[in-house]
């Protein structure tokens, strides 16, 4: 359980398994934290983080380009997740940011091999990044 | 690495020493052939990640003709492969945003110095040194030209030419020496989103990260005498090429219109192997509006890097002088990623290139008048370290390419694969020991452009000559390095 790197020639592609789908989307979280994180130690700041759509697949596109614009228009980089909550609009989550100067490594979530399934007890997802 | 056997790579035949065909009949989605220009060294190469699948899957979509193409640089992407040319046909042939990516008009700037390599001497890295101050890398935003509201959309519709006009950056030979003249038309500032606008209104004279760099140079070889004295280079000379993009700004209208286009493919009834070839027809009010904020896009990225070479003026004039500053002349500027309407054999086409530089031939009345006799400029950045090339556009893209040719050397490695190899500690020694000045604050980010990670620059270059794509006209080496 939890995120991985799966090998990608140019971008990034992360896999995640998980007990929940809120928790693929905190994973999903964790994961692009890393990527972001710049080792800097500024303050924490809370952000509610709301985006639409009723597909999990695409909401985790949207959820990762919306913490992609809060890493570019904010410095926050994302560090965990207080609370996410589902409905037929989509999700509101409250995220825990550290200020500082992200790496802006990350261009934007794809569709591409886009996956957010059911997988045994779980769920499975992966996502490709542009980088 | 992939067996090349007798029946081909991965059920690509080979047409003659630089050409892999895989027909239309192989998939019965496909509707061309896929075809790549490569050697047999190369298609190895490429047929060790997902590069031919995804080039068949970009001969899927509406529209398409002639044959879904890659440059010998292809790598694997997202959707479309980086190396990847495709050409649809108006009304109903498509658009597609991710066939020209999320770095929409991603592109490489040359400018040459009046000025030898001997002459600059022990002052190159003061140079090196005062262009990374002036120029914002990373997350960095400091000197970036801030521009808001009518200012900013100015920008958007006019390009460099508005820079000029109204904050005296860049010269009239600057916006002439610019692919397209550095505006594409049809560009409507109401096309693009509010979130657009908030990421690029600070990111107007910044490199960003990843792939992107500034590089101090020499040219070590000239190989075509006539085409060099016509873009005005000569042997030893100092040179700065620029690789940057549409910053935020672009990555937010992509990821805008892949939604936009992920939404209406059941409207078109149109089905893709690939979610995120989304796309609509040309003819569209989807595909019209993409074309629209791609276009602001592409301009954006035009003014970006107008402003990092005004940056780069500003520091060779503080380290080498006013005069040298003043005789440092842009040669060309070519964009890597966009669609563009286009005539090839009598007919309009769009044509998509991501990862992918125009080469037109000479006679195009496309190209400024001092270069239409010889032909096009083309930049190819090699990897860190390595030799990058300037070509020009040959007769044989006209024909065989829709005048196209490669964009640089290739990934051949995965990002997380190079950092096991190296550390960007270890790759800073390794440059700084060849003599060249390195200016990146990112360990990680200096790690992931090991040269290793790249192709043979020289093969791939090698492998457009012989294809009849563009010829070699000058190698350039590295004297100093400023990354994200």
């Amino acid at each position: 359980m939890g995120y991985r790197w799966v090998e990608h020639t140019a971008e990034v592609e992360m896999e995640i398994e998980a007990a929940t789908e809120e928790a693929v989307f905190a994973d999903a979280l964790h994961a692009l934290g890393e990527l972001l994180a710049d080792g800097a130690g500024g303050d924490h700041v809370w952000r509610e983080v709301a985006v639409g759509g009723h597909e999990r697949a695409a909401l985790l596109v949207e959820w990762l380009d919306e913490l992609v614009y809060l890493a570019e228009t904010e410095d926050l980089v994302p560090e965990d997740v207080g609370r996410i909550e589902f409905s037929h609009r989509g999700l509101v989550a409250t995220v825990r940011c550290r200020r500082g100067s992200p790496r802006h490594v990350v261009k934007g979530a794809t569709y591409h091999r886009l996956v957010f399934e059911r997988s045994g007890p779980g769920f499975r997802a992966t996502v490709v990044l542009d980088v | 690495m992939s067996e090349v056997g007798q029946a081909g790579v991965r059920g690509f035949h080979q047409v003659d020493d630089v050409v892999w065909e895989l027909g239309a009949e192989a998939r019965p989605d496909m509707r061309v052939p896929a075809r790549v220009f490569a050697d047999r060294e190369l298609i190895g190469q490429i047929a060790a990640d997902r590069s031919l699948e995804q080039l068949q899957n970009v001969a899927t979509l509406p529209g398409i003709t002639g044959a879904a193409l890659a440059m010998p640089d292809i790598h694997q992407g997202y959707g479309f492969p980086v190396g990847g040319v495709a050409a649809t046909e108006p009304p109903d042939g498509v658009v597609s945003p991710g066939g020209v990516g999320y770095d929409i008009n991603c592109g490489v700037r040359l400018l040459a110095l009046p000025m030898t390599a001997d002459e600059l001497g022990g002052r190159t890295e003061p140079l090196v040194h005062e262009i990374s101050r002036r120029v914002p890398v990373g997350t960095g935003h400091g000197s970036a030209l801030k521009l808001a509201g009518a200012a900013f959309d100015r920008v958007l519709v006019h390009g460099p030419r508005i820079l000029l006009a109204e904050h005296g950056i860049g010269t009239s030979q600057d916006v002439e020496h610019t692919e397209s003249a550095g505006c594409l038309a049809g560009a409507e500032p109401g096309t693009v989103s509010e979130r657009a606008r908030v990421r690029g209104s600070d990111q107007l004279g910044t490199l960003g990260s990843g792939n992107h760099f500034l590089e101090v140079q020499r040219v070590a070889r000239i190989l075509d005498p006539q085409a060099a004295e016509t873009f005005g280079l000569r042997a030893d000379q100092v040179t700065v090429l620029i690789h940057s993009g549409s910053r935020g700004f672009g990555h937010q209208v992509c990821t805008d219109y892949v939604r936009t286009m992920d939404a209406v493919q059941t409207r078109y009834r149109i089905t893709l192997p690939d979610r995120e070839l989304a796309c609509a027809p040309l003819n569209s009010p989807e595909g019209q509006r993409y074309l629209a904020a791609m276009a602001c896009a592409a301009n954006f990225a035009w003014g970006n890097r107008a402003v990092l070479a005004h940056r780069v003026r500003q520091s060779v004039a503080r380290i080498l002088g006013p005069h040298v500053a003043e005789g440092t002349r842009q040669v060309y500027d070519v964009a890597h990623n966009v669609a563009k309407l286009e005539s090839h054999g009598g007919r309009m086409l769009c044509v998509h290139r991501k990862g992918a530089t125009r080469a037109f031939a000479p006679g195009s009345m496309e190209l400024p008048g001092a270069y239409r006799a010889v032909g096009q400029p083309v930049f190819i950045p090699g990897s860190m370290g390595t030799s990058s090339f300037v070509l020009v556009g040959r007769q044989g893209a006209m024909e065989r390419s829709f005048g196209t040719t490669c964009h640089g050397a290739g990934r051949l490695m995965s990002r997380t694969g190079a950092r096991r190899k190296i550390t960007g500690a270890e790759l800073r020694h390794q440059l700084e020991a060849q003599g060249i000045v390195v200016r990146c604050p990112s360990n990680r980010g200096l790690a992931e452009e090991a040269p290793f990670a790249y192709k043979d620059v020289e093969r791939v270059v090698g492998v457009v000559e012989q294809a009849g794509l563009a010829g070699r006209v000058a190698q350039l080496v590295p004297l100093g390095v400023v990354k994200g």
